[in-house]
């Protein structure tokens, strides 16, 4: 049952980036990329759901859960901020990640077959879990962001500007500010979710991770000071966005 | 079926001094119609009038008959400063075709222009709701507006720009979006920064700074564009501020250098800042365009780009043109 929603759920990513591609080869807006993604982000839910009702506890105890719950966060920040910014394209740009995620749990079966129910439940434990998945969710749209300036800008300093892609990426400042403010949500849910981490170790807990953590938290914060202080060129703070983010998900082969 | 005819001016037929005496306000468009349709030998009518036009469509039994009529009610009230030569006159599908064309926006001023097909809907309502529509024209229009609005969905006759001016606009709001919170620097007062200035401030740029050798050149063209003159030699200092240089001044040499540039990247915190350089010889060493955060684009590559929208466009036309003529093909009212 988890299994095929969960290819219910990549099956609709898949087809959210198909259309949104050919929406753009047409050159106009995608309306059910948008449709699609939502329906994928409720597919995702239903997993996480009974997963977490096999498990009694937040559905993060092995790397398919902590993968579908990387994507589902992402989807709902991409619902979130998609609409609200009026980026179009974001969708487009963020389905190939969620289907390639849900790709990998599929494809190498990353589920635990009998997941393991938990006989006490440690509230700090979960929340740190939640908060910081939730946290690399916002990093991971900030990373598609972050990806489509890069294209934009390599076709304006190339003077390329044309094409379908041209036409419906978005400005490159509202893809800034966007990345910004994202990185931004991100490190203040981490920050969140680290803390509830060393409340967790107070109660015993010891994790190997919480260091990866810490060290993810402290590159992004210091990223944000940088850049509000002292600045950051638009193409260096994508590609730290985007490289910061990819060596974060270190921090879940230490979970 | 009847035989359909037009008659009418337009931008390129006859100047506003005349098309403003036959044009039609459009709450008096029906009572227009009931006049065209007291004509001899015309049964149902529309009476079409915009900024650019007066087209008047009949339908009656007799073509000629029809037409002279309508040149008469047409001469009668332009006066005498329409003549002949500010009319043309089209008959059966040679008549459909050009309504297909003014409806797809292939006859108007602005290419592929989408209000001209609101426009042409309120002429035709206004004359169905008189009871000066049948049958023919009925079919007529109807078929013209599938036809428009296929046209629209199927091209990209709106789409990409045709001018320096236009083009440059363009990617100033790629870059930041919507250009009222982007201030404007324009170096040289000439008539290219005066056009280019102009359109930025049409897509909503309010703060324009302008510099120029002659401080009161300056302050003309600041006057002009309300925006504020600054003298020629503080030009570095208001780098810091903008978002958007447009330059075309006569130096015989670069006047932004790199190190210009380099010197103000810091205060400015990185943010982008986007060049138009309009003059020749170049006033923006090319260099300038290998720092990361700005976007640099002289005549060259700006005309490239307003050259390369001309073929798309002309391009277009003609699928366009082709669109128009298999619809009505396959409607049965192309003619002969």
């Amino acid at each position: 049952m988890v299994e095929w929603l969960l290819a219910g759920a990549t099956g609709l990513a898949v087809l959210a980036g198909v259309t949104g591609l050919q929406a753009v080869r047409h050159g106009r807006r995608s309306r059910w990329t948008l449709v699609l993604m939502a329906l994928a982000f409720f597919c995702q839910l239903w997993v996480l759901g009974i997963r977490g009702a096999e498990r009694g506890r937040c559905p993060l105890a092995d790397g398919g859960e902590v993968l579908v719950f990387l994507s589902w966060s992402l989807v709902l920040f991409y619902l979130v901020v998609g609409p609200a910014y009026r980026l179009s394209l974001l969708g487009l740009f963020t389905a190939p990640v969620v289907a390639v995620f849900q790709g990998l749990v599929l494809g190498l079966g990353m589920f635990e077959a009998d997941p393991e129910r938990v006989v006490e439940v440690d509230g700090w434990a979960e929340a740190h879990a939640a908060f910081s998945v939730l946290a690399y969710g916002a990093f991971a749209l900030a990373a598609v962001a972050a990806l489509m300036f890069l294209v934009l800008n390599r076709k304006l300093k190339q003077h390329h500007p044309r094409g379908p892609l041209f036409r419906n990426l978005p400005p490159a400042r509202s893809l800034l500010d966007s990345m910004a403010r994202l990185t931004l949500l991100g490190v203040l849910i981490l920050t969140a979710g680290v803390a509830m981490g060393f409340l967790m170790q107070q109660r015993g807990g010891s994790s190997g991770h919480i260091v990866m953590a810490m060290v993810t938290w402290l590159a992004y914060v210091v990223l944000l000071v940088v850049y509000r202080v002292r600045g950051v060129t638009p193409r260096r703070l994508s590609l730290a966005v985007v490289g910061l983010f990819a060596v974060s998900l270190l921090v879940f082969a230490f979970v | 079926m009847m035989d359909v005819v037009c008659l009418g001016l337009n931008h390129r037929s006859a100047p506003v001094a005349v098309r403003e005496m036959v044009s039609v306000p459009e709450r008096k468009l029906g009572e227009a119609t009931e006049g065209l349709c007291r004509i001899e030998g015309v049964e149902e009518g529309v009476v079409l009038s915009t900024c650019n036009r007066t087209e008047y469509y009949a339908a009656g039994r007799d073509a000629a008959v029809a037409r002279e009529g309508l040149r008469g009610f047409m001469i009668e009230h332009g006066g005498e400063s329409l003549g002949e030569e500010h009319l043309y006159e089209m008959e059966s599908g040679e008549a459909i075709r050009h309504l297909c064309r003014v409806v797809s926006g292939l006859d108007s001023m602005v290419l592929g222009e989408t209000e001209v097909f609101g426009q042409v809907k309120r002429a035709y309502r206004a004359a169905l709701e008189a009871g000066h529509t049948s049958t023919t024209l009925n079919k007529v229009f109807q078929k013209a507006f599938g036809i428009g609005k296929k046209v629209r969905s199927a091209t990209g006759i709106q789409e990409g720009q045709t001018s320096v001016g236009s083009v440059a606009v363009d990617l100033a709001e790629k870059i930041f979006g919507h250009l009222r919170e982007s201030p404007v620097m324009v170096l040289g007062a000439g008539e290219m920064s005066r056009s280019t200035a102009r359109s930025l401030l049409s897509r909503g740029a309010h703060s324009i700074f302008v510099a120029n050798r002659s401080y009161s050149r300056a302050e003309v063209l600041a006057r002009e564009l309300s925006g504020k003159a600054v003298r020629y030699d503080e030009w570095q200092r208001v780098l810091t501020e903008v978002d958007v240089v447009i330059s075309s001044t006569s130096a015989p040499h670069a006047v932004v250098r790199r190190p210009d540039v380099e010197a103000v990247r810091g205060k400015r915190r990185y943010r982008p800042l986007f060049f138009i350089d309009i003059a020749v010889p170049r006033d923006i060493d090319p260099e300038v365009g290998e720092i990361e955060e700005v976007y640099l684009y002289d005549i060259d590559a700006l005309e490239k780009i307003a050259g390369r929208g001309r073929e798309r466009r002309a391009e277009q036309i003609r699928v366009c043109e082709r669109i128009i003529t298999e619809e009505l093909a396959k409607a049965g009212l192309l003619g002969e």
